[in-house]
């Protein structure tokens, strides 16, 4: 016969509690007061002795579960203590650790992971749900500033299997910049996020180098039964780790770059480098001059120019020239 | 690469004259269908960028050939008498007509939307397909 949900719903009550070990030996009291924790029922002591001889049971009918009253301990143990009726041997210490992890995959679920990942999650949720107080469940106690709905995302999944499995993608391209369609043959590597936007980096056929596509500038992604062309690790490495954001400003070759910062900026940077090569020198009133050894990119333009006149750009010159420019 | 139950991508950046704000980008075909793909640029000459509809006798047509490939259906432009308004003259628009399918070899086709198109008509014509530059599309 099979198991009805509301008895399930009491056996997995059950089954938590016997694992876990900062409560073990649990008595057919605490057994009733879980019930009613957990579940909101009030439960009878006929009916929990009823519930663990049904888990007792050999599968189908139950779990086979190595249920013992302990007379030493005056309650309930799994013999076998890594048993578990979900068939997964989860303790109450791994269940902690998916319930913390679960809640940061959940807090920034809703955009950075597709919705693939969303479902599992949701699995892998429901499947803890019980071992949660209605507060523990709603609470949310990290927030980040993943955005919903953002154009492109729909395309996460193929990029991520394209990267993945090596191959190739055309898709349509429009350029906000120059307002133009472009189709692009690209030979993806890697997908980045950077302030909540999804690109995907790959070798472009059409461009015959590594670029960088906003999955928001994306349309009608097609994946291509061709030879796929790799790039090399040293390539897409110093493109990856030389750039402050993801779109190097054209033909910028890695160099020092110099800003000088007021005393309040300082503590930013001193507080999170923006990119391990940054070093700084402070000045006696608390001003700093900082350089890094970067590619020059958009992002970090923006970056410097979102602090005013409190930083200011010393070297390189085509730098201070394109912030100029992007100023005026 | 003929084979008609291969899906087959042909990307062509074919910009419209003497209105360079249309662009074919692609066509796609296989045994069910035939896709053209276009680019759409709003420009200043409209009020907010104007708007856009396509009409439901567009049809495609392949030279040497007496068949009229009249359209399907389309995404992302609607069919006239319906539009589709910009909000602003930087806007854009991709979007993509469906006929049925057409021969999956060397052809030069049409696309006619009016017989006595102006400017703005979305008219193409002699556009080369030349399956050696097709590239197989995997079903996903």
């Amino acid at each position: 016969m099979p198991i009805n949900k509301k008895a399930y719903r009491r056996y997995k009550v059950i089954d938590a509690c016997l694992r876990n070990k900062m409560r073990p030996f649990p008595t057919i009291q605490d057994l009733i007061d879980a019930m009613e924790e957990k579940l909101d029922v009030n439960t009878t002591v006929d009916t929990i002795q009823k519930d663990i001889a049904a888990m007792k049971l050999p599968s189908p009918d139950g779990f086979d579960a190595p249920i013992k009253f302990n007379r030493s301990k005056m309650g309930y143990e799994y013999t076998d203590p890594d048993f578990a009726i979900s068939g997964v041997s989860l303790n109450s210490i791994d269940i902690d650790a998916i319930k913390e992890a679960i809640d940061i995959i959940n807090s920034i679920g809703g955009s950075r992971v597709s919705e693939k990942f969303s479902h599992a999650v949701e699995k892998m949720l429901s499947s803890v749900r019980e071992d949660l107080s209605p507060q523990a469940r709603d609470r949310k106690i990290i927030q980040t500033d993943a955005i919903t709905d953002a154009r492109g995302f729909e395309h996460f999944d193929l990029f991520f299997s394209a990267c993945r499995e090596r191959i190739p993608v055309n898709f349509v391209h429009y350029s906000y910049s120059k307002r133009k369609f472009k189709t692009i043959t690209l030979h993806p590597v890697v997908l980045k996020e950077f302030e909540n936007r999804w690109y995907v980096i790959g070798h472009s056929e059409t461009h015959d180098q590594l670029r960088t596509f906003g999955f928001d500038r994306i349309y009608g992604p097609e994946i291509l039964r061709k030879t796929f062309i790799e790039t090399p690790a040293h390539v897409s490495e110093s493109y990856l780790n030389d750039v402050y954001g993801v779109f190097p400003l054209r033909d910028g070759e890695r160099e020092q770059i110099i800003i000088h910062t007021s005393p309040l900026i300082t503590n930013y940077f001193r507080a999170q480098k923006i990119h391990p090569s940054q070093h700084i020198q402070i000045n006696k009133y608390g001003d700093a001059l900082i350089s890094f050894e970067l590619i020059p990119s958009m992002e970090l333009a923006r970056l410097f120019i979102s602090y005013g006149n409190q930083l200011k750009v010393k070297a390189p010159e085509r730098l201070v020239k394109f912030i100029e420019s992007y100023r005026s | 690469m003929k084979n008609r139950n291969k899906t087959l991508l042909l990307p062509l950046n074919i910009v419209r004259t003497p209105n360079s704000n249309l662009v074919l980008l692609r066509a796609v075909l296989n045994k069910e269908f035939t896709r053209i793909d276009f680019g759409y640029i709003a420009i200043d000459y409209y009020v907010r960028g104007g708007w856009i509809r396509i009409s439901s006798e567009t049809y495609l047509r392949v030279k040497g050939e007496q068949i009229k490939y009249v359209l399907t259906h389309a995404e992302n432009i609607p069919i006239a008498p319906e539009v589709h308004h910009f909000e602003s003259t930087k806007d854009w628009q991709y979007f993509s007509l469906f006929f049925p399918p057409i021969p999956q070899h060397d052809c030069v086709i049409d696309i006619i939307e009016e017989e006595n198109p102006d400017d703005n008509d979305f008219n193409y014509y002699g556009i080369q397909l030349d399956m050696s530059a097709a590239e197989e599309v995997i079903q996903h």
